[in-house]
C-alpha cells in the first residue's frame, strides 16, 4: 500500500466528537474516521458507512454448515456403509437433526468470527495512527477524529486548523503505510 | 463528561432499590479501577489460593494416570451401575457452563443492561466448566486413546460413527458449544485487550496484550462490524445452549431405562442447568467483587436479579420433580413405580431428600428482599444449590441403574478414591484457571461498561437523574 497522511484530533466526549464530525462533513472533508473506546451511536450515519455485510456471511455459513452436517451423516450411515440400528431406516432424518443443527451453528459462528477479521483487515501489527503521541487514549476515554488522504493532496494546515477550531484538545499529524 | 455524574439523589424506586452502576468514575477512572488488579503483581492470598488449586490439579493428574494406567476398574463403577460419578460430573459441569452463555447471550438479546458487568465472569466460567466437563466422557471411554473414533474421518477400516446415537450427538454438541463460547468470549475481549494494552504500565504487558488485541484501534468502521458479529454470535449461542443440554439429557432419555426414558428430560435439564449455573456465578462473583473492589460495578442489583432467576428456575426444577413422580405413578408401569418409591425410601434416599431440600426449599429464601440484599445469604444459598444440583444428577443416574430389572443383578454403588479425586481435581483445575483469568484478563468488560454508562446518562429527560445511575456520594 502507498503512504498516506493522517491528521488526528482528540475530543473529550462522544457528543463533541459527533458534533465535530458533522461540521467537518459539511465543510467537505472526506475520508473521515472516528476512533473511540466504545461504539458511538450515530457515527455510522455521519460517516456514511454502509451496513455491515457480516449477517450475509453468517447466513451463508449457517446454511452451508447445516447442509454439510446432514450430507455427512447421510453419506456415512446411509450411502457409504449403511448401518441398521434399532430398525431405523438408513437415512434416519429425525435422528440426524441434532448434528445438522450443531454443525450449522458451528459454521455460522466461524463465519461471524473470521468474517469480522476479514472485514476489519485485522489482525495487524501496526497502523500509522498508533504513532500519534497520546493515541493510547482512544481505547481509554478519548474520541479521535482522523482525516486521511494522500500525502500530496491532503491540506494538513487546513485540517489541523479545522480540528482545533472544533475544540480538539490535541491535534497530531502522522504519515505512513496503512 | 466526568462531572455529569454529580447529580441530586434520585428518589428510591421500591422495585429497583439498587442502581445498575454506581461508580463515580468516568471512563479513565473506570479503566484504572477495573485494571488495577491486572496491573498489580499477585498478592499472598492469590498465591495461597492458586497453590491450593494447583495441588488439586496434581491430584487430578494422579487420578488420570491411575485411570489410564489401570483402566476404569479403579473406579466404583460396575454392572449394573456402569455410569456414576464421571457422568454426574460431566452433566454438572456442562450445566454450570450454561449460565455463562445465558448471561452473555440471552440477556444481551433481551437488552438486560445489568448483564454487562458480569458477562465476562460468566463467559470465562463457561469456558473452564466446559473444559472440565469434556474430560469425563474421554476418561470414561475405557480405551481413551480411541476417542478420535467419534470423529467422522475416512478411516482405513472403512467404518463411520453411528450418527443415530445420542452419544455421538453429544460429541458434536459439546465441541460446538466450546468452540462457539470461545469465539464469543474472545470477540468480546479484543477491544478490552486493546484498552489494557493502552493503559499497561509494563512493556511485556503492552506487548502481550498488543498481540492479543490483534491491533484493534477502535475505528468506527471496525465497531460497526464488531457490533453486528457480536450480536449475531449471541443470537447463535442462544439456541445452541438450549440444544446442548437437551442433547445431554437425551443421553438418558433415549435409553429405555425407567427413570431415564422420559420426554420431560430436555426442558428439565435445561432449567436445572440455568439454576445451577447461576448458583455458581453467585458463588464466584460475591467473593471476587469483594476482594477486587468491584462493588460499584457489580452492584446489589446484579445479586438481586441473580437471586430472582434462581428462584424462578428453582420452581421450574421443582415442577419437573413433581411431574416426574406423577408420571411414574400415572404410567402404571411397575418398574417406574418401583423406581419412584425406591428413590425416596431406598439406599439413596438421603441423597434424594437433601437434593429436594437444596433445590426446592432453599431458593424459597429468595422471596425475601432482605435475603436478596445480603451477599452472604445469597452466597450460602448458592453453595447449597450447587450441592443440590450435583446430587440431582447423581440420583438420576445411580437410582435408575442400581436396581436392575432382575433382582439378582441388583448392586449398590459407592465411589472409590479415584472417583473422588477426579471430582476434586476438576474443581482445582477450574479454580486455578479462574484465578489466572482474574489476574491476566479484563474480567469486567470495560468497553461495554463505558457504553452502558453513556447510555444511562444520555437516555434521560433533561435535568432528571438517569435511571440506574446513582448520584455521587
Amino acid at each position: 500500500m502507498s503512504v498516506r497522511a493522517f491528521v488526528l484530533g482528540e475530543f473529550a466526549s462522544s457528543r463533541a466528537a459527533l458534533e465535530a464530525l458533522r461540521v467537518l462533513e459539511a465543510k467537505g472533508w472526506r475520508d473521515l474516521d472516528l476512533h473511540s473506546p466504545f461504539p458511538v451511536e450515530g457515527s455510522e450515519e455521519l460517516l456514511g458507512l454502509a451496513p455491515s455485510k457480516i449477517p450475509i456471511a453468517v447466513l451463508c455459513g449457517g446454511l452451508f454448515g447445516a447442509g454439510f452436517g446432514y450430507v455427512l451423516q447421510w453419506f456415512c450411515n446411509a450411502f457409504d456403509y449403511p448401518l441398521v440400528v434399532g430398525g431405523r431406516p438408513p437415512n434416519a432424518a429425525p435422528a440426524f437433526v441434532p448434528i445438522t443443527f450443531e454443525v450449522g451453528i458451528l459454521f455460522a459462528s466461524l463465519a461471524a468470527f473470521f468474517g469480522l477479521w476479514l472485514a476489519t483487515q485485522l489482525p495487524r501489527l501496526h497502523h500509522p495512527v498508533f504513532e500519534a503521541p497520546g493515541f493510547e487514549s482512544a481505547t481509554v476515554d478519548a474520541f479521535w477524529i482522523v482525516i486521511g488522504g494522500e500525502p500530496e493532496k491532503l491540506d494538513r494546515r487546513q485540517a489541523e486548523r479545522d480540528l482545533a477550531e472544533l475544540g480538539a484538545r490535541r491535534v497530531e499529524t502522522v504519515e505512513g503505510e496503512p | 463528561m466526568p462531572d455529569e455524574l454529580q447529580l441530586p439523589a434520585p428518589p428510591p424506586d421500591p422495585l429497583e432499590p439498587h442502581p445498575v452502576l454506581s461508580t463515580p468514575h468516568a471512563d479513565a477512572g473506570l479503566n484504572e479501577q477495573l485494571f488495577r488488579y491486572v496491573q498489580l503483581p499477585p498478592g499472598k492470598a492469590w498465591w495461597l489460593m492458586f497453590g491450593l488449586s494447583l495441588s488439586l490439579v496434581g491430584l487430578l493428574a494422579v487420578a488420570v494416570f491411575v485411570t489410564f494406567g489401570w483402566g476404569v476398574g479403579t473406579w466404583g463403577v460396575q454392572i449394573p451401575v456402569a455410569w456414576a460419578f464421571a457422568i454426574t460430573e460431566f452433566v454438572w459441569w456442562i450445566g454450570i457452563g450454561h449460565a455463562g452463555t445465558l448471561i452473555s447471550a440471552v440477556l444481551l438479546l433481551f437488552l438486560q443492561r445489568w448483564r454487562t458487568s458480569i458477562n465476562r465472569f460468566a463467559e470465562t466460567m463457561t469456558l473452564f466448566a466446559v473444559m472440565c466437563a469434556g474430560m469425563f466422557p474421554v476418561l470414561h471411554l475405557g480405551r481413551p486413546w480411541f476417542a478420535y473414533w467419534l470423529i467422522p474421518y475416512p478411516a482405513e477400516m472403512g467404518v463411520w460413527p453411528q450418527f443415530r446415537s445420542p452419544l455421538v450427538w453429544d460429541m458434536f454438541a459439546v465441541s460446538t458449544y466450546f468452540t462457539v463460547s470461545l469465539l464469543f468470549w474472545y470477540m468480546g475481549l479484543v477491544p478490552d485487550f486493546a484498552s489494557l494494552r493502552d493503559s499497561a504500565k509494563r512493556s511485556w504487558q503492552r506487548m502481550v496484550y498488543g498481540v492479543l488485541s490483534l491491533g484493534w484501534r477502535g475505528s468506527a468502521r471496525h465497531w460497526r462490524h464488531h457490533k453486528s458479529a457480536y450480536l449475531l454470535l449471541a443470537g447463535l449461542a442462544t439456541p445452541l445452549v438450549l440444544s446442548v443440554h437437551s442433547i445431554v439429557s437425551m443421553d438418558f432419555a433415549v435409553a429405555l431405562l425407567p427413570g431415564w426414558h422420559s420426554t420431560i428430560f430436555p426442558p428439565y435439564f435445561v432449567a436445572g442447568a440455568v439454576f445451577s449455573g447461576f448458583a455458581l456465578v453467585a458463588t464466584l462473583i460475591i467473593p471476587a467483587r469483594h476482594f477486587l473492589g468491584f462493588e460499584q460495578v457489580i452492584t446489589g442489583r446484579h445479586l438481586d436479579n441473580m437471586a430472582k432467576i434462581m428462584l424462578v428456575t428453582g420452581w421450574i426444577v421443582t415442577y419437573a420433580y413433581a411431574c416426574e413422580n406423577f408420571l411414574s405413578f400415572y404410567s402404571g408401569d411397575p418398574f417406574e413405580i418401583h423406581l419412584a418409591v425406591d428413590r425416596a425410601t431406598g439406599h439413596y434416599a438421603l441423597a434424594y431428600w437433601v437434593q429436594l431440600f437444596c433445590n426446592c426449599v432453599v431458593p424459597q429464601l429468595f422471596w425475601s428482599s432482605r435475603v436478596r440484599g445480603s451477599p452472604i445469604a445469597i452466597w450460602c444459598a448458592s453453595i447449597l444449590i450447587n450441592v443440590g444440583m450435583w446430587l440431582e444428577r447423581y440420583t438420576i443416574i445411580v437410582t435408575a441403574l442400581y436396581r436392575d430389572f432382575l433382582p439378582s443383578s441388583w448392586r449398590s454403588y459407592s465411589p472409590t478414591w479415584v472417583d473422588v479425586s477426579l471430582y476434586l481435581g476438576t474443581l482445582g483445575f477450574f479454580s486455578a484457571a479462574f484465578l489466572l483469568a482474574l489476574k491476566f484478563l479484563p474480567i469486567v468488560p470495560v468497553s461495554e461498561l463505558k457504553e452502558l454508562r453513556v447510555e444511562l446518562l444520555e437516555h434521560r429527560p433533561k435535568g432528571a437523574t438517569p435511571p440506574g445511575v446513582a448520584h455521587r456520594a
